[in-house]
């Protein structure tokens, strides 16, 4: 706790800080209205805030300004419907925010329906006293699952490694922030590179790539604890971690012929089974959202191409999946295994594609020149992605609906983002 | 993280007053409190040793690559022959053949195109009667760019093999 606080008081310039931008909203947004929240201390305009950008964010959402309020109710029972509908506003939400104790501080808010009008939301979300960012979160998921049926993606956490530059001691840092980039904290810093950055299934531990032995070597570290260790003591080299859906193997690539080939390590028993064998690049392994099929990327046909190996059918033969263009790459399975999100490169320029398997094309979702590192979110609406140019690196968004947004950096390279599972 | 704190109460009342159903969805939880510790790593690379004289020589090579490819053009070739020869004169020396890629494509693809690379010197090397014991090979795929800059001039002086 000490060790939190300290993080805490240190500058905000020596951080990554990111500061979200919403750059593109989608084209048929739910239209809804915050009223301020009635609060004992001045705090309400600080949650509406981190409310209305969390739901921009989504892309789904219209926030109507404050200013264009005709009323202020103060419950339900006082909303009028057709001053609603004349704003053509179709859900309200309203509440209040009040001091527990020392330790708590209480939101309560309702969601009302205009078109049908009635309530159909009455939430307590207890927070923490000066972590009014995360008690908004929580209010931010509740009226995204009301009004959409999906659940919510603000309380969710994502990775990121900073690369610091300067003259001799380049620093590689790997973050954990909250989805809309605030509240960053160091999970692990070093004088070598850090890559694939990983979450574990419920989201308590991350895997990634350190090079701090020289090569590259695969770690799990324990978020709380900070307690780590390297996965396989071997002299070759070992990158790309990918976690099974139960928490039980991790998928691996191993050096350990020359040659890139994937394995399934048994995180228990610590046996290592081979998933591939042949003498082009095989990496960059990912799992089905049931755990029944491993994606990889793999240079058997003479470019990058992605492939699929059914794990719960003996000895088969990978199927390729992309046909199209001479370099996909790094795909990882949408949550509802409907698609695959992967890096597909378009002339000369390397995008995030996605491709629905009932869909013989590809849709490419971004629009830059060198964009990589594709994590898709676990309602499976949103993906992160990571921008190179000339400077620099920064992290941006696009939603299946089509908004776009990006969380800049304003210090150094930022990258190889890595979205966590649902923690509420 | 999930708090255990956490308190969901769901329930749905049937509308009362309306012919269709509607239905109020009530909940009350806390918001979890995060626990991270951070810690910092320090590389243990050992130091390359002082190089002798002829240790010199061999210590500045670099052979480049094409874009996606692990082939040795002509001119690495030529390079390569002459370490080679100082190699088989000199049965002190041992090198250590990094491989690289440029920061087009995927980080982890990268990583097994540097050690694809790095693989194909060293190949070329044992076929030319060099011991493979003396040879540590690795890559840090597009993480460690010898020039920066996003175009053909700097992609092509990173995609390469350093030999040390």
């Amino acid at each position: 706790m000490k060790k939190l606080l300290i993080l805490f008081l240190i500058p905000n310039l020596i951080f990554a800080e990111l500061l979200l931008e919403i750059t593109k909203g989608s084209d048929n947004p739910y239209r809804i209205a915050i009223i301020p929240f009635a609060s004992d201390s001045n705090v309400s305009n600080t949650i509406i805030d981190i409310i209305k950008d969390d739901l921009l964010r989504s892309g789904e959402f219209y926030v109507l300004d404050e200013n264009m309020l005709l009323s202020n109710p103060q419950s339900s029972n006082d909303i009028k419907p057709d001053e609603w509908k004349l704003l053509n506003i179709d859900f309200i939400v309203l509440g209040k925010i009040t001091d527990e104790d020392a330790s708590s501080v209480k939101a309560t808010y309702e969601i009302y329906d205009v078109n049908r009008s009635t309530k159909i939301r009455a939430s307590t979300v207890f927070g923490i006293p000066g972590k009014l960012r995360q008690l908004s979160h929580y209010i931010s998921d509740g009226i995204y699952e009301s009004i959409t049926g999906m659940k919510g993606i603000s309380t969710t956490k994502i990775l990121y490694v900073n690369e610091i530059l300067s003259n001799k001691d380049t620093k590689y840092i790997l973050y954990v922030a909250d989805a809309d980039g605030s509240n960053e904290q160091e999970l692990l810093k070093s004088s070598e590179p850090i890559i694939s950055p990983a979450w574990s299934p419920d989201s308590k531990k991350v895997a990634y790539v350190s090079f701090e032995t020289g090569m590259a070597k695969v770690f799990i570290q324990d978020i709380s604890t900070g307690n780590r260790e390297m996965v396989l003591k071997n002299d070759y080299q070992i990158s790309s971690p990918a976690w099974s859906p139960d928490g039980k193997y991790l998928s691996l690539t191993l050096f350990q012929d020359g040659n890139a080939e994937i394995y399934i390590l048994n995180l228990i028993t610590k046996n290592l089974t081979r998933l591939t064998k042949h003498y082009s690049i095989d990496t960059e392994s990912s799992w089905s959202p049931k755990g029944t099929k491993i994606m990889f990327t793999s240079g058997r046909s003479g470019s990058p191409q992605l492939y699929e190996i059914d794990l719960t059918k003996f000895n088969t033969k990978p199927d390729r999946i992309t046909f199209e263009g001479n370099y996909n790459a790094k795909g990882s399975y949408l949550p509802n295994n409907e698609g695959i999100i992967f890096v597909h490169r378009s002339r000369d320029e390397f995008q995030i594609a996605l491709k629905y398997f009932n869909e013989n094309f590809i849709r490419p979702l971004t629009e830059s020149k060198l964009d990589e590192s594709p994590s898709v979110s676990p309602n499976g609406n949103v993906i992160i992605y990571a921008i190179t140019d000339e400077k620099s690196g920064m992290i941006a968004g696009v939603t299946l609906s089509g908004a776009t947004f990006v969380l800049p950096s304003t210090y150094g390279k930022v990258r190889e983002p890595a979205w966590s599972g649902f923690l509420r | 993280m999930k708090s255990n704190k956490k308190l969901l109460i769901s329930f749905s009342l049937v509308g009362l007053f309306l012919a269709s159903c509607s239905s109020v969805q009530v909940t009350e939880e806390a918001v979890y409190e995060d626990s991270i510790q951070s810690i910092e790593v320090t590389s243990n690379r050992t130091t390359e040793s002082v190089p002798s004289e002829s240790r010199a020589v061999v210590a500045n090579a670099t052979v480049y690559f094409e874009f996606d490819k692990y082939n040795l053009s002509t001119r690495s070739i030529q390079t390569l022959q002459s370490i080679s020869d100082l190699m088989l004169e000199n049965t002190a020396i041992d090198i250590t053949l990094a491989g690289h890629a440029d920061e087009r494509g995927t980080r982890e693809y990268n990583l097994a195109l540097g050690q694809r690379r790095a693989e194909s010197v060293a190949d070329y090397l044992v076929l030319k009667g060099i011991s493979r014991s003396r040879l540590t090979i690795k890559s840090y795929g597009e993480e460690m760019p010898a020039v920066s800059g996003s175009n053909e001039r700097s992609w092509g002086r990173n995609r390469r093999v350093e030999i040390n």
